[in-house]
């Protein structure tokens, strides 16, 4: 067994899994935080995309002991007690997301792109968007709701970043 | 009457109703805001545009899509629950000689083992009860099932499917479609014909209408099987109770359809089966019958356990259903001045091995094939064949994107070879209000011309009228 | 996916000897996007994995005594960031940018796709163009491999079981020639290569003779593979479009493609003509203004 030591929302949290056992799997099973998806299992699809030191990736393609010692950010991590993060206020106004199976994985590329970016151009804002599949709403609304947050921390400053 | 209608508002920002709630309640699971729907049932009238046309709608449930607390079917656990793998035939013909499954029953982690002859009633589908949930004797694709285990883990599961060994006797597979249609070619579900689906629509006198004409075209246009791809795969959860109910949870988008199939193939009363549709990641037809269900079922019973079986992506792409490809020959004659006076078309649908949804696909398929255009003269004729590939059903229009690509298509050469430009030939051959269908049905509403121009002035197409 | 044991290295030497003691039965891995892709449905896993992903001495870009090395565990992210490559070689980072998307990317390494040994892959063509050498290390010692001979066939590389490929060196002789990259795919997101071209050439500012033309293609053989017909018609001539066109004519012949679901060997073809043409014209607007070492 593999003893791994993660950081995930803000929290440490040290568990015990086979050495095979993916980010994915240590996420869904062993932490039963299961807004991360399981969709294709082989980093086509985006919908188990979480963000790592900063950094979107598909958190099928790690292995749980290459994050060990990392910080790791999950959907359930992106809302507080007291507000929704904006991406998330954007994504429900502008009803970016039909069945809902590929949001989370969606909501988390784009994140990892305005930490980076606050002011992306749509191009840059496809190009974030392109590792993850969406079969329902097309891509437009997200594209929207991304832009739309983009727009808001531009002209509030102070909402930077949940 | 004067009708008075409630749009719904749209939902205020979450900043604003944060202020108006409790906020400790936002920390997992929030709950969506009540909507307020139109309580009065509006009768929509011809022509006018409804009120919800242009307006935003936001989803009640898009809330939870966003916190990524909406849960489906692999979200949940039930305590002491077993997952189970299906093995796959890899052939596309054969016969099943004998299927050998000791090895895999004794390893360590493996809880039981399930053959399609221990199913009660081995056959299932939405028309055609055709179907084999796990093919016992014959294999009629190499998506087919031949087994499936139960085990303590997916990965002990997917090692043991290795271990059951099939000794089959292969057969040579049709896998053209054309093939498939002619007689002397030997059934695949023998005694029943590959044709197993066939319908005529015919209108005027085709021979008249090509003599008249004064230029024919004739051309064969194909495509190809589609995958529905929904993100989030095929699963189902079963769990039997004390009085011999079983309890599914499932993808499944046709819940009670599939409850049905479930207890024939469980051979139970319906009575017997409750079917939990559960939150569906994505359908798009590929979810309207049941795949894993009956398998589940009988391992939980076998093992007293809730077992699970969630599809690979490989499984989703072998073992659902797909889109129909067609072959579609279609002959047309137009005047000089391209008015269409008559079309021929014959249509072979590839049907896989099973039958699905295949006789809706047929007739959808055929009754749209001669496109939204007058034709005095038509004779549309439509097979569906099997085929030893994977099945055709359901899917997003079920034959009329198919069919419309080829009608289209042909519009278009024949407005290249008559130097007409191809909004105007359609403007000279589309429905208006009062034509009447390929079937006879009169047409109202009807807005073919309008809609043409207008979605050619937006984009500016050149031959745009002003 | 199947059980298998897991050892971190901590360095690259520690990555060899670890190595060294599992082989042959181990598998490395790096950013996974290939080999945890491949193990999850195979029926055959490796019984020990080493992790290299941690190996820090690895992750460099430098610019050497020898030329521009490139660590194997740079990921292709860390390639599209880095002022060095952009300020030297925009060509890998396009290249870079047409791997995958943002998160396989973020993952990803350079030598890892490499490693893949596939005739598709996005890296190949620029770095042979450019006329990369591999470094591999072993217990033997460190020994450089020209990229053109680290290829063997589909998947196949020389790389024996106990070899950890380090760095990726492009030679000093080659620093900041232009060079120019294009990857045709059925679509712009996440698609593999039908056929991709890569092309580098020094020009003489004042006469605008051509001089060391390299053509590199990808996805149209068993490896990534040079053209040198196509590169022995520019060599010493001034690179007219008429010049561009034939060398791209000749790389077609020179081109081996299959037919698959994807494309017909017929169309890829037509698409090696076009896309080494329109490389070396990318490659040549850079260079008729860049004088050779500045």
């Amino acid at each position: 067994m593999a003893k791994v030591t993660i950081t995930v929302n803000g929290e440490a949290r040290t568990v015990s899994v086979p050495p095979e056992t993916t980010l994915l799997k240590l996420l869904r099973e062993h932490l039963n935080l299961t807004g991360a998806k399981l969709g294709c299992d082989v980093g086509d699809c985006g919908a188990c995309t979480v963000i790592v030191n900063g950094k979107s990736v598909n958190s099928c393609l790690m292995l749980a002991s290459q994050v060990d010692g990392f910080d790791v950010l999950t959907i359930e991590g992106l809302a507080t007690t007291d507000q929704l993060h904006p991406l998330q206020t954007a994504f429900e106004e502008k009803g970016s997301l039909q069945c809902g199976f590929c949001g989370p994985g969606v909501i988390m590329s784009a994140k990892a792109l305005l930490d980076e970016e606050p002011d992306p151009s749509v191009e840059r804002i496809r190009d974030a968007l392109a590792g993850n599949l969406c079969r329902c709403t097309g891509y437009s609304k997200m594209i929207e709701a991304v832009q739309a947050v983009a727009n808001s921390v531009n002209s509030h400053p102070s909402v930077k970043s949940a | 009457m004067e009708k008075k209608t409630v749009v719904a508002e749209k939902s205020a920002p979450a900043q604003a109703l944060l202020e108006s709630v409790e906020l400790e309640l936002l920390r997992a699971p929030a709950l969506a805001p009540l909507s307020p729907l139109p309580l009065e049932v509006l009768v929509p009238e011809a022509r006018q545009q409804t009120p919800a046309v242009g307006q935003r709608a936001t989803r009640p449930d898009g809330r939870l899509h966003g916190l990524g607390q909406t849960k489906f079917i692999d979200d949940f656990y039930l305590p002491g629950m077993l997952f189970a793998k299906i093995k796959r035939a890899g052939v596309a013909s054969a016969r099943i000689v004998s299927i050998d499954t000791k090895e895999a029953e004794a390893m360590p982690g493996v809880v039981a083992v399930l053959t399609g002859a221990e199913i009660p009633c081995n056959s299932f589908g939405p028309s055609l009860k055709d179907q084999p949930v796990l093919a016992d004797t014959r294999v009629f694709h190499a998506g087919d099932g031949v087994a499936a285990v139960a085990a303590v883990t997916e990965q002990i599961a997917a090692e043991a499917i290795e271990k059951i060994k099939v000794e089959y006797e292969m057969l040579t597979p049709v896998l053209d479609p054309l093939e498939s249609l002619k007689l002397e070619t030997p059934g695949l579900h023998a005694p029943n014909p590959n044709i197993y689906g066939h319908k005529v629509i015919k209108k005027g006198d085709i021979a008249k209408g090509f003599a008249e004409s004064d230029h024919i075209f004739e051309r064969t246009f194909r495509t190809q099987m589609v995958e529905h791809v929904p993100l989030e795969p095929h699963a189902s959860v079963a769990t039997w109770d004390a009085n011999g109910r079983v309890t599914i949870y499932s993808t499944l988008g046709r819940i009670t359809l599939g409850r049905s199939d479930v207890a024939r193939t469980l051979g139970i009363p319906m009575s017997r089966v409750r079917m939990i549709s559960t939150i569906v990641g994505g359908n798009f037809g590929g979810k309207n019958e049941i795949t894993t269900e009956p398998v589940v079922a009988l391992l939980s019973k076998k093992t007293g356990r809730p077992v699970k079986c969630l599809f690979t992506r490989p499984d989703e792409f072998i073992s659902s259903t797909t889109r129909h490809p067609l072959i579609m020959d279609y002959k047309t004659g137009v005047s000089k001045e391209g008015k269409i006076l008559a079309r021929q078309i014959r249509l072979v649908l590839d049907g896989g091995a099973y039958c699905s949804w295949s006789e809706t696909t047929l007739g959808k398929a055929c009754i749209l094939s001669a496109g939204p255009y007058n034709i005095e003269n038509l004779y549309a004729e439509a097979f569906v064949v099997y085929t030893n590939k994977t099945m055709t059903g359901a899917m997003r229009g079920f034959g009329a994107p198919q069919v419309c690509f080829a009608y289209e298509s042909q519009m278009d050469d024949i407005a290249t070879a008559l130097k007409i430009d191809p909004m105007e030939i359609r403007l000279l051959n589309a429905f208006t209000n009062g034509s009447l269908s390929p079937t006879g049905q009169t047409l109202h509403s009807v807005v073919v011309k309008e809609t043409l121009i207008q979605a050619a002035q937006r984009f500016g197409w050149n031959g745009a009228p002003s | 996916m199947r059980a298998f044991d897991v050892v971190t290295a901590k360095d690259s030497r520690h990555a060899v000897a670890l190595l060294a003691e599992h082989a042959p039965t181990a598998k490395v891995i790096a950013g996974g996007t290939d080999l945890l892709a491949d193990l999850k449905f195979s029926s055959h896993g490796p019984a020990m994995v080493v992790d290299i992903s941690r190996v820090e001495d690895l992750k460099a870009i430098t610019i050497t005594d020898e030329g521009l090395s490139i660590g194997a565990l740079v990921t292709h992210t860390a390639i599209m960031r880095s002022p060095i490559i952009n300020d030297m070689f925009p060509a890998l980072v396009h290249a870079a940018h047409t791997i995958g998307a943002v998160q396989t990317r973020n993952l990803g390494t350079l030598g890892g796709n490499l490693v893949t040994g596939v005739p598709s892959m996005d890296s190949g063509p620029t770095l042979m163009a450019l006329e990369a050498i591999i470094v591999i290390l072993s217990p033997a010692g460190r020994r450089q491999v020209p990229m053109a001979e680290f290829f063997l066939g589909p998947r196949k590389t020389v790389l024996k079981p106990d070899e950890l490929l380090a760095e990726i060196l492009i030679p000093k002789q080659n620093l900041g020639k232009p060079t120019h990259f294009l990857k045709f795919g059925l679509r712009k997101g996440q698609a593999l290569a039908l056929v991709s071209a890569a092309a580098s050439v020094w020009v003489d500012v004042d006469t605008q003779i051509c001089s060391a033309p390299r053509i590199s293609l990808g996805a149209v053989a068993p490896t990534v593979i040079r053209a040198p017909k196509a590169e022995a018609h520019l060599d010493g001539r001034p690179l007219t479009a008429d010049a561009m066109a034939e060398a791209g004519r000749i790389a077609a012949s020179e081109a081996k493609p299959i037919s698959d679901f994807r494309a017909s060997a017929g169309y890829r073809r037509e698409l090696v003509a076009v896309l080494t043409k329109r490389a070396l014209e990318g490659a040549y607007e850079l260079a008729k203004t860049k004088r050779r070492g500045a």
